[in-house]
């Protein structure tokens, strides 16, 4: 079996917030699964969900396709929204804690505070750590045990540059080792460097998923004016292939599906007898794609 | 289970407020208790050094521990709120903890507070009493240390229950503290038959006043009879334990 997490349905409401709703996705092993949204989309929500620590208000999830116990998290890497650990305790007596909760050997605890480049401060309490270092200990505390399997919400907050590309790099060599990754995030860019697959989260809605390329990159968008933009757009809708049409100024643009081309809408619109003043094509790249989708 | 309570001792033994309040329960309940014997009034020919001599000193010196057992409730409550406050038990629960782990790693957390003030008490009573000799067998009346043991049990299992609905310290502290102040006041809104039994009565008269040697003091018609009442106090402390489970059961995890 090669499905290591699988949601189904699942929708939550804060009081009369629709934190998720219905929430449906499919994780294979090996995937680097970005989860991409807006601050307030709902990821730290689904995240909580598939860690046991909020209850669906509908719907059920699975891991390996068994109905989740406690001992399915204590194989999973988590850091859910904010390191939380024992402020008068060191770095070190905070991990071996996490350790004894997972189950894990504590003979793990220098290696892991070594790759996050935290041994030298090993032994200084939490609460002296800078926000950083906070965040890269609980990156520190998911690798505990090597676990096959890591979920991270927003790895790289509060991290200066460095960091940043410091985490990415972790995240990457873990990729290349085979390992699965569920990552929330805010920032596309950070999911388009990391991640194989991907879905759009929107104000509890899930918007779209699937490998990154095929949901962010083979988008065209197409560019179409004419005299009459109201007959333009209503026989653009009949036309197989055009979704999104968008009224943009004097133009409208839209998207083709993937194997249709301009010399296709051409003829398409002059065989319903439009003539197009303007068409044009204009590469979107993944920014534009994204706050398209998220619109 | 030792690796729940491995854990719960790995959380604290650095951690100062818990080596305070022990420290503060394990200076002050000798002295206190040592206090008293010294007593002397001079209109008033009572030898309180009585109060050392066997088989008296359990129920005395249990009475005089059992004002601080309010203390070391205070710490469970505040260890129990700091697992809310640093998202310690949320961290858990990701990691692999169920929430009735959280609760059993604090039942045993309690049951071992409850282990060491009771054992500190049976070392302060063989040292006290010997050295001040003894008139009755050592073993006659050393069932004050079981009601002793529950009735600490039974603070730490209402400061649970406080602790994981409140979740915040300070509140919780100052509601753990007022509660036999609030139980009085509720205690005048029941019916005289039920009054006795609320659990903080129950709990509180397991260590009842001692008498004090060579005074008539008029017998409570209606006392309840101590083994009664240590039979209730347990049952308050399972229900305690059970609806603390529930209440963190039916709550997300914050
Ligand atoms: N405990 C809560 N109580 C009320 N509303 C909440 C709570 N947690 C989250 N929400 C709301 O649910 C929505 C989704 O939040 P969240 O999952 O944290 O988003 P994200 O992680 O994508 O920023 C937001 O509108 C947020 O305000
Ligand atoms: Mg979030």
């Amino acid at each position: 079996m090669n499905e290591i997490l699988s949601v189904n349905n699942v929708s939550k409401r804060y009081g009369n917030v629709n934190a998720l709703n219905s929430i449906s996705l499919q994780i294979n092993k090996g995937e680097i699964y970005g989860i991409l949204g807006p601050n307030g989309s709902g990821k730290t929500t689904t995240l909580g969900i598939i860690l046991g620590v909020l209850n669906p208000d509908r719907g059920s999830y699975s891991w390996n396709g068994n109905t989740p116990t406690k001992y399915d998290r204590k194989k999973i890497g988590s850091l859910l929204e904010t390191p939380n650990f024992y402020p008068y305790l060191s770095a070190r007596q905070n991990l071996s804690i996490a350790c004894k909760v997972k189950e894990v050997s504590e003979g793990d605890v220098d290696r892991v505070l070594s790759k996050l480049d935290l041994l030298n401060r090993a032994d200084s309490k939490f609460k002296t750590f800078s926000l950083g270092m906070k965040q890269r200990l609980a990156i520190a505390s998911a690798l505990l045990g090597n676990p096959e399997t890591l979920v991270l919400d927003e790895p790289t907050n509060g991290l200066d540059p460095q960091g940043i590309a410091e985490i990415r790099n972790v995240i990457l060599d873990l990729a290349n080792e085979g390992k699965t990754i569920i990552m929330a995030s805010h920032i596309l860019d950070e999911v388009e460097k990391i991640c194989s697959h991907v879905a759009i989260l929107k104000l509890g809605n899930l918007l779209t998923y699937g490998p990154i390329e095929s949901v962010l990159n083979n988008q065209e968008q197409v560019v179409v004016a004419s005299e009459n933009l109201v007959l333009l757009e209503r026989t653009l809708s009949q036309i197989d292939g055009v979704s999104r049409i968008q009224k943009n100024g004097d133009k409208l643009s839209l998207i083709l599906a993937s194997g249709k081309d301009s010399t296709y809408l051409n003829k398409a619109l002059f065989e319903k007898g439009i003539v197009a003043s303007e068409i044009s094509i204009r590469k979107t790249d993944l920014e534009s794609n994204f706050l398209e989708l998220i619109k | 289970m030792l690796n729940l309570l491995k854990i719960e001792y790995e959380k604290i033994i650095t951690y100062s407020t818990f080596w305070v309040i022990f420290g503060l329960f394990f200076f002050f309940t000798p002295l206190v208790f040592y206090g008293l014997g010294q007593i002397k009034l001079d209109s008033f020919p009572i030898d309180f050094t009585t109060i050392y001599h066997f088989p008296d000193i359990w129920n005395n010196i249990t009475y005089v521990a059992s004002w601080f057992n309010l203390l070391i409730g205070m710490l469970l409550v505040i260890l129990v709120c700091n697992e809310f406050s640093f998202k310690t038990f949320r961290q858990h629960v990701i990691d692999g903890q169920s929430k009735s782990d959280f609760i059993l790693s604090k039942i045993l957390l309690s049951s071992s507070f409850s282990f060491l003030t009771t054992f500190y008490l049976f070392l302060i009573v063989g040292f006290l009493g010997f050295v001040s000799g003894n008139d009755g067998s050592f073993l006659t009346d050393i069932k004050y240390l079981l009601i002793y043991f529950v009735q600490s049990l039974g603070y730490m299992s209402l400061g649970l229950i406080i602790a994981v609905t409140i979740r915040s310290s300070a509140l919780a502290i100052i509601i753990f503290t007022f509660s036999i102040f609030f139980e009085s006041i509720l205690s005048y809104f029941v019916p005289d038959a039920i009054a006795p039994f609320l659990p903080l009565e129950i709990i509180s008269n397991l260590t009842p006043v001692p008498t004090p040697k060579g005074i008539q003091v008029p017998v409570l018609a209606e006392a309840i009879p101590l083994n009664t009442s240590l039979m209730i106090a347990v049952i308050y402390i399972l229900a305690f334990w059970g609806i603390s489970f529930l209440i963190l059961n039916y709550k997300d995890v914050k």
